[in-house]
C-alpha cells in the first residue's frame, strides 16, 4: 500500500493517511516548507504595493476625468439655467408644446447629471475629485452606478481605454486581499478548533461550524454594520440600505441608490470609505459566492454520482436477476428433455418386453406422481422417482399394463412437468 | 465517447436551466412592477392635469413638478407625450432585467420600484449570480478545446515552437472577438438605434461586456421601437456569448501566462485545469493529449515556489 501511494498520485489525493509515515519524505518536504513561508510573506508585500498602485491609478483617472468632463457639465448647467428664466418670465397660461419641451430638457440635463431643481449655487459639482475617484472606483471595479457618466467623446473613449488596464489591476488586487482576508481567517479558525478539538467533536462538525461563523461575522461587518450606517446617513429605509449593499458588493450596480451621490453634506472622509469598504466587502462577496458556486458543484457532482451509483446498483441486480433466470430456464429445459428421453425409452422398452395385451391397472407409487418439480431439482430425487417407476412395473412381470399405462405415466408424468 | 456524450446532455441541461431561471425572473419581476409602475404612470398624468389648470405659474410649483418628474424619470417613467403604452416590466423587458441582474451588468434603467421588487432582487442575485458563472464556466470549458487547443495543436504542427504558438493563437482570438463582438454589433447598434454613433455602439458594447454596465445607453429603450422583443432577446444573446468570449480570453491569457511563467513571478494563483467535474473535461485524461497540454508540463519550472502542492512534483 505504501509504494502506490507515492507512484500514484491520483490516489494519494484521496488518501487520508499522513504523508509523514514514509522516510523519504521530510528530506523534501522542509525546503518546499520554506520557499511557501517565503511565498506567503513576497505576497504581502505584493498586495501592498498593488494596492498604492492602484489608489495612484485611480487618482490619475479622477483628474483626467475631471479635466474632461467639468467644462462639459458647467456648460449643461448655464444652459439649464436660462431654459428656466426664460420660462418663469413668461408666467402666463402654458400650453401643452412648451411644457413637453421644458420636461426634455429637463430629463435630457439629468441625463447629463445635472439637476434643474433646486438652487444652483449650492449645488456641489459631480465632477469634483472625490466623486471622480468615486466613479473611477466603479468602473474598474465593474460595479458601474451610472449615476455619473461620462458625456463627451473624449471621456467616453478615456473610460474604455481606462477599463480595459484598471480591471485586470483590480482583478489581481482583489485576489491579493481575498488572499489575506482568507489567511486572517483561517488563523482566527484555527485558534477557534483548538479549543473544540477538547470537546471531542466530529471533523466535519467542526467545518460546519467555521463556514456558519465565517459566514455570519462576515455578514455582520460587511453587510448589516454598513447597510445601518447608510441607512443613518443617507436617510434610506433598512431595506434600501440592505437592497444598495447586496447589489453594490455582487458589483450589479444599478445606481438607483448610490453612497454619496445624494446632495447631503458628506463628511470628508466618508466617500474613500466607501470605497474601502466596497473592496474588502468585494473579497468578502467573492468568496461567498464561489463557496455557493462550490456548493451547487458538489450537490451535482454527488447527484450524479448517487445516480450513478444507483444505476449501477439497478444494472447489478437485473444483471444478477436475468442470469439466474436463464440458468433456471436452461436447467429446467435440461431436465424436462432428460425426462421426456428416459420416459420414451421406458415405454419403447415396455411396449417392446410385453407386446400389446392389455395389462391391470398399474397405481403407479404415490411417490413417483407427486414428483414435483417446482422444488427440488435433485437428480437422485428424479431418478429415484423414476426408478419407482419402473420397479412396479417390473415386479408385476407380466401383468401388463394396458397399453396405456406407460402412456398414463407419461401423460401423468407430463402433466406435472406442465 | 458516452461520457462526451453524457457531458454535452449535461451542458444543454445546464443552458435550459439557465433560461428557465431567467423567464421566471421575468415573470415575478413583471407581476411584482408592472402595478407600481402602472400607479406612478397614472400619478403623473394627474400632475401634470394639475399644472396645467393653474393660469399662473410661480417657481415653488415649478420646483415641485420637477422634482417628481426627475424622480419619476429615475425609474424610467417618462411624463412626454408619446410615451403611453410601452410598459418597462413587460415579460421581455423583464427577462431583459433579470439578465442584467444575473450577469451582474447592471444598467439601472429600469430599476424595482417597489419593496418587494427589491427584497426579491437580492435574493435572486445571490443565487443567480453564481449560477451564472457556472454556467458561463462549463460553456467556457466546452468551447475551449475547439477554439483553443485545437488551433494551438494545429499551429504547433505546422512549425512553430509552443510558447511563440501560443503567443500568435492568442493575438488572432482578440483580433477575431474585437471584430466579431465589439466592430460587428456596434455597427448594427448605430443602424438600428437612432440616437447611437458608431463610437456610442463600440462604448457600449464594451461597458457591457466588462459588467460596468453604466446604464447611460441601453438598447431597446427608446419608444416606439419596431420589433421590441426579437431586439431584446437578440440582446440578451449577444451579453450571454460576449460574456462567454470575454471569459474565454481571460481564461487563454492565464493559462498563456502560466506557461510563460508570468503567475509565478507575481506569485499569483495558476489558472486551475478542470474547475468543474473532472469528468466533463475530456482532453486531459485521454491518451492523446494536444501536445501544448504536454509542453506545458514540460515546460514547467521546477522550481519549489512553482509548484501548487505535493502532487504535481509528481506529475512533473
Amino acid at each position: 500500500m505504501a509504494a502506490p501511494d507515492l507512484l500514484d498520485p491520483k490516489s494519494a489525493t484521496h488518501n487520508t493517511k499522513p504523508r509523514l509515515s514514509f522516510s523519504k519524505k521530510p528530506i523534501t518536504l522542509s525546503p518546499q516548507e520554506e520557499s511557501e513561508v517565503m511565498a506567503t510573506v513576497m505576497k504581502w508585500k505584493t498586495v501592498t504595493a498593488i494596492f498604492l498602485l492602484v489608489v495612484l491609478y485611480l487618482v490619475i483617472g479622477a483628474a483626467v476625468f475631471r479635466s474632461l468632463e467639468q467644462p462639459h457639465e458647467s456648460a449643461q448647467r448655464l444652459a439649464i439655467l436660462s431654459q428656466k428664466l426664460e420660462f418663469l418670465s413668461q408666467h402666463s397660461c402654458v400650453n401643452q408644446s412648451q411644457l413637453e419641451e421644458l420636461v426634455q430638457q429637463v430629463v435630457s440635463a439629468v441625463r447629463s447629471g445635472v439637476n434643474p431643481a433646486g438652487t444652483l449655487t449650492n449645488h456641489s459639482s459631480l465632477w469634483d475629485l472625490s466623486s471622480a475617484f468615486f466613479f473611477a472606483g466603479t468602473v474598474i471595479t465593474t460595479i458601474g452606478f451610472g449615476n455619473i457618466s461620462p458625456h463627451t467623446e473624449g471621456g467616453r473613449i478615456f473610460c474604455i481605454i481606462y477599463a480595459l488596464l484598471g480591471i485586470p489591476l483590480f482583478g489581481f488586487l482583489l485576489a491579493g486581499v481575498g488572499d489575506q482576508l482568507g489567511t486572517i481567517f483561517g488563523k482566527g479558525i484555527a485558534r477557534v478548533e483548538k479549543t473544540f478539538v477538547h470537546w471531542a467533536i466530529s471533523q466535519t462538525k467542526i467545518r460546519v461550524i467555521s463556514t456558519l461563523l465565517f459566514v455570519l461575522f462576515g455578514c455582520l461587518l460587511f453587510v448589516a454594520l454598513p447597510a445601518a450606517i447608510f441607512k443613518h446617513i443617507e436617510g434610506w429605509s433598512a431595506l434600501e440600505s440592505l437592497y444598495f449593499v447586496v447589489i453594490t458588493l455582487t458589483t450589479i450596480g444599478f445606481g438607483d441608490f448610490v453612497a454619496g451621490g445624494s446632495d447631503i453634506e458628506y463628511l470628508d472622509y466618508y466617500k474613500p470609505l466607501v470605497w474601502f469598504w466596497i473592496l474588502v466587502g468585494l473579497a468578502y462577496f467573492a468568496a461567498i459566492l464561489s463557496m455557493i458556486g462550490d456548493w451547487l458543484r458538489v450537490i451535482s457532482r454527488r447527484t450524479k454520482e448517487e445516480v450513478g451509483e444507483i444505476r449501477a446498483h439497478a444494472a447489478e441486480w437485473t444483471a444478477n436477476v436475468s442470469a439466474e433466470f436463464k440458468e433456471t430456464r436452461r436447467r429446467v429445459s435440461v431436465e424436462i428433455y432428460d425426462k421426456f428421453q428416459r420416459a420414451a425409452s421406458i415405454k419403447r422398452k415396455l411396449s417392446s418386453e410385453l407386446g400389446f395385451s392389455s395389462a391391470p391397472e398399474l397405481t403407479l407409487p404415490k411417490r413417483a406422481m407427486s414428483i414435483n418439480f417446482s422444488d427440488g431439482w435433485d437428480r437422485n430425487e428424479k431418478e429415484a422417482g423414476l426408478h419407482d417407476l419402473t420397479t412396479p412395473l417390473t415386479r408385476n412381470g407380466g401383468s401388463l399394463m394396458n397399453g396405456l399405462d406407460p402412456e398414463r405415466g407419461d401423460v401423468s408424468v407430463t402433466e406435472h412437468f406442465k | 465517447m458516452h461520457s462526451v456524450g453524457k457531458s454535452w446532455l449535461l451542458l444543454t441541461g445546464f443552458v435550459v436551466f439557465y433560461v428557465i431561471y431567467l423567464l421566471f425572473g421575468a415573470l415575478v419581476f413583471s407581476s411584482i412592477e408592472r402595478p407600481v409602475e402602472e400607479q406612478l404612470r397614472r400619478d403623473m398624468e394627474r400632475l401634470k392635469e394639475e399644472f396645467l389648470n393653474q393660469s399662473c405659474v410661480n417657481a415653488a410649483s415649478l420646483e415641485l413638478f420637477l422634482n417628481k418628474v426627475l424622480a419619476a424619470n429615475k425609474y424610467g417613467v417618462s411624463v412626454l407625450r408619446n410615451s403611453s403604452g410601452r410598459s418597462n416590466w413587460d415579460l421581455a423587458s423583464s427577462m431583459f432585467f433579470a439578465n442584467t441582474l444575473v450577469t451582474t451588468v447592471g444598467y439601472g434603467h429600469p430599476t424595482p420600484l417597489s419593496d418587494a421588487g427589491k427584497a426579491f432582487s437580492i435574493v435572486y442575485a445571490l443565487m443567480g449570480v453564481p449560477f451564472t458563472m457556472l454556467v458561463l464556466t462549463a460553456c467556457v470549458q466546452r468551447v475551449m478545446h475547439p477554439l483553443v487547443l485545437a488551433p494551438v495543436s494545429l499551429l504547433q504542427r505546422s512549425g512553430l515552437k509552443p510558447r511563440p504558438a501560443t503567443i500568435v493563437h492568442f493575438l488572432l482570438l482578440v483580433i477575431v472577438v474585437v471584430l466579431c463582438f465589439f466592430v460587428a454589433p456596434a455597427a448594427i447598434f448605430s443602424g438600428v438605434e437612432v440616437s447611437w454613433t458608431f463610437l456610442d455602439g463600440i462604448y457600449f458594447c464594451f461597458i457591457s461586456l466588462c459588467t460596468i454596465g453604466l446604464g447611460d445607453f441601453v438598447p431597446a429603450a427608446r419608444p416606439g421601437q419596431p420589433y421590441r422583443v426579437l431586439y431584446q432577446i437578440a440582446v440578451m444573446v449577444y451579453l450571454f456569448l460576449g460574456l462567454m468570449m470575454m471569459y474565454l480570453l481571460l481564461r487563454t491569457f492565464h493559462k498563456m501566462a502560466d506557461m510563460h511563467g508570468l503567475t509565478t513571478l507575481l506569485q499569483l494563483p495558476r489558472c486551475e485545469d478542470s474547475v468543474l467535474d473532472d469528468d466533463t473535461e475530456p482532453m486531459v485524461d485521454n491518451d492523446p493529449t494536444p501536445p501544448r497540454l504536454k509542453d506545458k508540463a514540460a515546460s514547467k519550472p521546477l522550481d519549489p515556489g512553482s509548484q501548487p502542492s505535493y502532487n504535481s512534483i509528481n506529475k512533473g
